[in-house]
């Protein structure tokens, strides 16, 4: 892949972004600055988050929000109170953002208690954070704004930084072999150079560092990304740009049970819980296992599925996204068996079973599908 | 089985009660020294309540040497304004366990007043003192007894008796105990506050070993009206009490010993006479309007034996069977039972059928039972499928469990008759809690009373929100017939109650500043242990405090809506002139603007706006 021509277009994307959300975040100051000079009371129309507002998308081939919006009014006296705190949320955002500050969504609650801003809980001003990310677009990391959780990436990408102090700094992602989180420094740096061909997204951080080991960055020229569980909105942001930036296709590797092909699933078509954003999907995305049908393929140790887990099929059965192909068959077989196995069940053949049998077979048979 | 009778009997009630101390709450100098200050004070104001006497008590507790750790010896001292005891019944009173005047079907603290005599005994094992008591019972003379109590005899010792003049009635017990304040003190301060609070009639003083006193005045100068003693209330009388009722309705067959010969003969005019057995009836026959009860019994049964009195000493009378027309006897010269066919046409049939069965049914219901009518008692014998004519002596046992069945199932009785209680008074209970805890919102209720296993009770219930109580959660005060209960309160019914309810229906919610004082008087408290602390949970009792807990909660409710409802105002109140000015900071720096917008035209509106919604 030739990095040298694509730089020009892939460079400064982040600083884009960061321009592109400071207008914004003007605009909507200068709206309200002029609907109080002129005696007007202003308000928000944020798109409904509503479950009757959330549809799928076929053609983005993720949930989406619908037509339907609410209108947040200062004029509205039980409304003044979360319009005031969504208006100092945008005021906090932008000073965050210009100052190249980050926070978590804790640090958020305590910060607006400095402003005579008085959220009740963490889980209100978690809400208007979302009401935000649904007003203006952005998802809450372009606001600098950071769960706690983190996940790891591995292998030959070299970023810069545009961080305040480290801004124009470069750093390879294969030094510390540990990997790097994907924390807020990571998440805003310029992706700049690398001579991997694939993406490998896996779902747990003891086998991360077992494929960091036998080098499959070097075997199959690949980033490697844990995403710990459920991969964050951070880490599905990394993987969107590594997929659309640099044109690599993303793999994912995940438990042999239905949670693990939602975890999937959600790197490629988004959750709902994010239906009001973007950029956070990897469409092509492809998941390599582990299947219902590898169990019994390679033989692998099984344990019985609990109650919930059974509920959980169920659920995942009435979504459009499970209705044809792979996704459906894998669902059905879990539902036969009632067996699940774990990526570990592979150390049953020895430690490298997985990295020297099983991921050349699927990444070859990946290429069908 | 005679031999294990006779061991028994050897164990004095001194020596049982003081073998068996932990049970009676005398575990360890701590709980002693809670135990006996409860003891004393109930006993005096027991003793307050029975004569209408409005009670003024005095407690001290002082260390016998201050410098010593504790645990040491302390003197207890309580003194009441009461009737005092008569001089004589001084040393049986406090000198034996087992004396008392508390036995008897009406609410008292205590059960039998054996709890004063077990803090006497203690005291005296703990540090060989003896107990000092001062009565006045004439309101002229003051007899003082320093007495020791001989625990195997069951007998006090008296070592000193002196006389003083006095001008009023009252009572003074000082005994010295080993005992723990420094550990006891916080529950013995909560029992006399507590105290105060469900006797809102007395003035208490304590004055601690420090020296510190603390007062609690009277509140209300009236008393709730005397328990008076009553019969048992249909409901919930189980077989065997029945059968003991029965036993002693019906008229036992006397035992025809040499007394009974002596007084037949003498009823007769037969002093000294002896006729033969046709004679004796003759005589009967003539004299038998002026008969007791239990010579015609006797004259009855010798018509049917064919005795004259001589022959009626040598036999005894073992079953007198009306059911199936037979009189069993033993005749001790030829050591022979034998077994006497009864005719039903005999007069004298009559005379021990009647005897022996005992009252109708009706006649027992009305008589025996509260709140029974001749008018219900012919609606419950229709109820029960019973002649109200039937004689109860003659119920089989298939019979008897069919009563007891029917008359707890019977609907139609009167709710017991709750004269036998003394529950404090819905006004009494407020002024109380209005007093002590200082509250914004207070509401009291009395249910009316109900029954549990054929006793009695009634529940009496406040809550208290707001004012001066601390914001930290639900506070229960529990009391039984006006004894705080401070231990064990995990266990008990009241506490199972307020925790099951579900308070946010009630728009109670986090820490609320709420006190719920509970009052369950019954002539029989269940309790789950001896020490008396907590109670067990009877669904009769859950139900009544639940019915009481919710309409409390649903007066509080409004309460709290209505105190919603004007804190909402006034915060509204201010609304648009505190947000606006604060939206126009944020957005000047968002839009890059250097002046804040001219807001005051849109705070005009708001405040008008809210002018309208209010």
């Amino acid at each position: 892949m030739n990095l040298k021509n694509n730089k020009s277009k892939t460079a400064k994307t982040a600083e884009a972004r960061k321009g592109k959300l400071l207008s914004t975040l003007k605009n909507q100051g200068l709206t309200i600055y002029n609907d109080l000079e002129n005696g007007k009371f202003p308000q928000f129309s944020i798109p409904s988050r509503s479950v009757s507002n959330i549809v799928y998308d076929k053609k983005l081939r993720q949930y989406i929000l619908g037509n339907s919006s609410a209108v947040r009014s200062a004029r509205n006296m039980s409304q003044l109170r979360s319009y005031t705190q969504l208006s100092w949320l945008a005021f906090f955002v932008n000073r965050l953002v210009k100052e190249g500050k980050s926070s978590t969504l804790r640090d958020i609650y305590y910060s607006s208690q400095a402003f005579e801003i008085d959220f009740e809980d963490q889980p209100e001003s978690d809400n208007i954070i979302v009401d935000l990310e649904a007003l203006l677009s952005f998802p809450r990391e372009d606001f600098h704004i950071f769960p706690e959780e983190r996940s790891s990436v591995f292998g030959d990408l070299t970023i810069e930084y545009t961080v305040p102090g480290y801004e124009g700094r470069r750093v390879n992602l294969s030094d510390h072999p540990d990997g790097y989180l994907i924390g807020p420094s990571l998440s805003s740096a310029e992706l700049i150079d690398t001579s991997a061909e694939l993406v490998i997204a896996i779902e747990k951080g003891g086998l991360f560092t077992r494929f960091v080991e036998e080098k499959v960055h070097k075997k199959f020229k690949a980033i490697i990304v844990d995403t710990a569980g459920q991969a964050p909105r951070s880490t599905r942001s990394l993987l969107k740009r590594l997929n659309t930036e640099l044109g690599l296709p993303v793999v994912i590797l995940a438990d042999g049970d239905v949670y693990g092909e939602h975890i999937a699933m959600v790197i490629k078509s988004g959750s709902a819980n994010a239906a009001h954003l973007r950029e956070l999907t990897v469409p092509d995305a492809k998941w390599l296992g582990v299947w219902a049908t590898d169990i019994e393929k390679y033989k692998l140790p099984t344990i019985p599925m609990t109650e919930s887990d059974i509920k959980r099929i169920y659920d995942l059965q009435k979504d459009p996204r499970y209705q044809e192909g792979n996704w459906k068959t894998q669902l059905e077989v879990f539902l036969k068996i009632k067996r699940k196995a774990e990526l570990e069940a592979f150390s049953k053949y020895g430690l490298t079973n997985i990295t020297d049998k099983y991921l050349p077979e699927k990444l070859e048979l990946s290429k069908s599908f | 089985m005679s031999l294990t009778k006779e061991t028994f009997s050897q164990i004095s009630p001194s020596e049982f009660f003081y073998r068996n101390r932990d049970l009676a709450g005398f575990s360890n100098p701590t709980r002693s020294l809670y135990t006996s200050v409860r003891e004393f004070v109930e006993n005096a104001l027991d003793a307050c309540d029975q004569k209408k006497i409005l009670p003024d008590i005095h407690l001290s507790i002082k260390a016998v040497d201050p410098e010593q750790p504790d645990p040491k010896p302390y003197i207890l001292s309580v003194k009441d304004n009461g009737p005092g005891i008569e001089p004589k019944h001084v040393p049986l009173a406090f000198g034996t366990v087992l004396y008392g005047s508390k036995f008897g079907l009406k609410q008292a603290r205590g059960m039998f007043g054996l709890g004063a005599t077990m803090a006497i005994l203690y005291g005296q094992i703990t540090t060989n003192k003896p107990v000092i008591v001062k009565s006045c019972a004439d309101g002229k003379t003051q007899d003082e007894f320093v007495m020791l109590l001989d625990i195997q005899k069951n007998k006090p010792v008296i070592q000193k008796h002196t006389t003083k003049e006095a001008s009023k009635t009252g009572l003074v017990v000082s005994i010295v105990l080993e005992g723990d304040y420094s550990k006891a003190g916080t529950k013995i301060r909560d029992y006399v506050s507590q105290t105060s609070l469900i006797t809102p009639y007395a003035s208490i003083t304590f004055e601690d070993p420090s020296g510190e006193k603390f007062h609690f005045p009277r509140i209300v100068k009236e008393m709730p009206p005397p328990p008076t003693i009553i019969k048992p209330h249909p409901h919930g009388i189980d077989v065997e009490t029945i059968r003991r009722m029965i036993v002693d309705t019906h008229y036992q067959i006397p035992i025809v010993d040499n007394n009974m010969i002596i007084k037949v003969r003498s009823e007769l005019g037969l002093q000294k006479k002896n006729l033969n057995s046709k004679g004796i009836m003759e005589r009967a026959q003539k004299k038998w309007s002026g008969l007791s009860r239990p010579v015609r019994t006797v004259v009855a049964m010798m018509s049917f034996l064919n005795l004259d009195f001589d022959g009626l000493s040598k036999i005894r009378i073992d079953d007198l069977d009306i059911a199936n027309k037979k009189l069993v006897y033993w005749n001790f010269g030829e050591s022979k039972s034998h077994v006497v066919e009864l005719d039903s046409e005999s007069p004298y049939y009559k005379q021990l059928a009647n005897t022996v069965q005992g009252d109708t049914l009706h006649a027992f219901l009305t008589k025996r039972f509260q709140r029974v009518g001749p008018t219900t008692a012919d609606k419950f014998c229709e109820f029960a499928k019973f002649k109200s004519e039937k004689r109860i002596g003659s119920m089989t046992n298939e019979e008897l469990v069919k009563l007891a069945d029917a008359l707890q199932k019977f609907e139609e009785f009167l709710s017991p008759d709750p004269s036998c209680l003394a529950p404090l008074g819905e006004e009494p209970l407020s002024k109380g809690i209005m007093k002590f805890f200082n509250p914004e919102f207070a509401s009291v209720i009395q249910r009316s009373a109900s029954a549990y296993s054929g006793f009695p009770f009634v529940v009496e219930m406040g809550v208290a929100y707001g004012g001066d109580i601390p914001p930290a959660g639900l506070k229960v005060y529990r009391f039984a017939n006006r004894i705080p209960l401070l231990y064990d309160e995990g266990s008990d019914v009241v506490l199972k109650i307020v925790n099951e309810m579900d308070w946010s229906r009630y728009k109670i919610k986090g820490d609320p500043p709420l006190v719920i004082v509970s009052h369950i008087c019954s002539t029989r408290i269940p309790y789950k242990t001896v020490g008396k602390e907590n109670v067990a949970d009877r669904p009769e009792i859950e139900r009544e405090l639940k019915n009481a807990l919710q309409y409390l909660a649903r007066k509080l409710a409004v309460h709290m809506s209505r105190q919603g409802m004007a804190d909402m105002a006034k915060k509204r109140a201010n609304l648009y002139s505190k947000y606006i000015p604060l939206i126009a900071q944020f957005v000047t720096e968002l839009s890059a603007n250097k002046k804040e917008p001219n807001y005051k035209q849109l705070i005009k509106k708001g405040s008008e706006l809210e002018e309208q919604q209010i």
